[in-house]
């Protein structure tokens, strides 16, 4: 299946649901409210998407804005498989909640995990919500976030080796 | 209780008796060269895999390097080797469980720091997530490159059975306790939580 032609068809599956729909390059994205994330996932997983290959996040700090993205695809249907389709929500950077989607799909659930710990993006619904790769001071300090600053040498002499 | 006249008694203390003993063996009778001498050709590194540097640490063991002819084999069970070969970076998560094998390991034991990454932070130098490993365990020999290659992790064994011989690491340590040439490592983060009130 094309990307323009997977674009008609959740064009025509999802209807009013989605907020925008676009490809470029091959990439299909669907932008949806926070509030209609679950209803569209679960059309998704209708038309045969059955799986969440990633979950990502992008920080936007001057639109004061996190938008996080569903990578999702498919195992049984290989013509859906073949083009990208990214699933994006736009939350508030202040106070980002949405819904877990692990109802939906259970892949995604470990991934969740991680985004809650790099951005502080908090899942509601999420069965295990705790922090996966780092220590619990670390997530709390979103380190992946722009505004988290590693420091830089530009000559190597003795690193301080604890950032607090 | 008089102390000489528990000094002379053998039989009846049996602290005072196994002190007497170890220092009899050790001490005159040079049992120490002999400890000192297997504990070289006897260095079981446990499998503790922290990153990328494993790739290397598995190359030095196949066929082709073979390191088991220095003695070593690695193995699944901490209370069962006496060596640890920290293999890349350590993070901060890592460094709770690096620091719970060497605390399980029965001594004599040893560390060599394997990489870049082991020695100073190497790629992830200014990382937020990243502990240097001299800072949870005592390390004894450090190996320089990323990924250093399987010829110098067998010359590091080579350097620490050498460091074992000439200065009676293994036998000092048995006889006296604790370890005479360094001070413990207590870790400056609290990496496992142990001493939070
Ligand atoms: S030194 Fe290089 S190969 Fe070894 S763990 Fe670090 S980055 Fe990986």
């Amino acid at each position: 299946m094309k990307p323009e032609e997977l674009l008609e068809l959740l064009k025509h599956a999802l209807g009013g649901l989605a907020k925008e729909v676009t490809v470029r390059k091959g990439y299909v994205e669907v932008l949806v409210d926070a509030d209609s994330v679950v209803p569209v996932a679960n059309k998704l997983k209708e038309l045969g998407f059955d799986h969440v290959k990633s979950v990502t996040a992008t920080d936007y700090p001057k639109e004061s804005k996190i938008r996080v993205t569903y990578h999702v695809s498919s195992y049984l249907r290989e013509d859906l498989a073949k083009p990208i389709l990214g699933l994006s929500v736009d939350l508030p950077r202040d106070n980002p909640v949405m819904e877990s989607l692990t109802g939906v799909w259970r892949s995604s659930e470990f991934q969740e995990r991680e985004v809650y710990e790099f951005f502080g993006v908090t899942f509601r619904g999420h069965p295990d919500l705790r922090p996966l790769l780092l220590i619990p001071e670390l997530a709390e300090r979103r380190v992946l976030r722009k505004d988290f600053v590693v420091k830089e040498e530009s000559i190597y002499e003795g690193v301080p080796h604890r950032y607090q | 209780m008089d102390v000489k006249a528990v000094d002379k008694v053998y039989v009846g203390n049996i602290n005072v008796a196994a002190r007497r003993a170890r220092e009899l063996l050790l001490g005159k009778l040079k049992l120490g060269d002999v400890i000192d001498w297997a504990t070289t050709f006897s260095l079981w590194p446990v499998h503790l895999l922290t990153s990328c540097c494993g790739a290397e640490f598995a190359a030095t063991w196949s066929p082709r390097f073979d390191a088991e002819q220095y003695g070593a084999l690695p193995w699944v069970a901490p209370r069962q080797t006496n060596f640890i070969i920290i293999e890349g970076t350590v993070t901060r998560k890592m460094a709770c469980a690096l620091r719970i094998t060497y605390e399980q390991m029965p001594h004599p034991k040893f560390v060599i720091a394997m990489g870049a990454c082991a020695l100073d932070g190497g790629l992830f130098y200014n990382s937020y997530n990243i502990v240097r490993p001299w800072e949870v365990v005592p390390v004894d020999v450090y190996i320089p490159g990323c990924p250093p290659p399987p010829e110098a992790v067998a010359r590091a064994i080579i350097d620490l059975r050498r460091k074992i011989r000439e200065k009676k690491l293994a036998s000092r340590w048995l006889i006296e306790g604790w370890r005479h040439d360094r001070d413990p490592v207590k870790p400056a983060d609290d990496v496992c939580k142990w001493w939070r009130p």
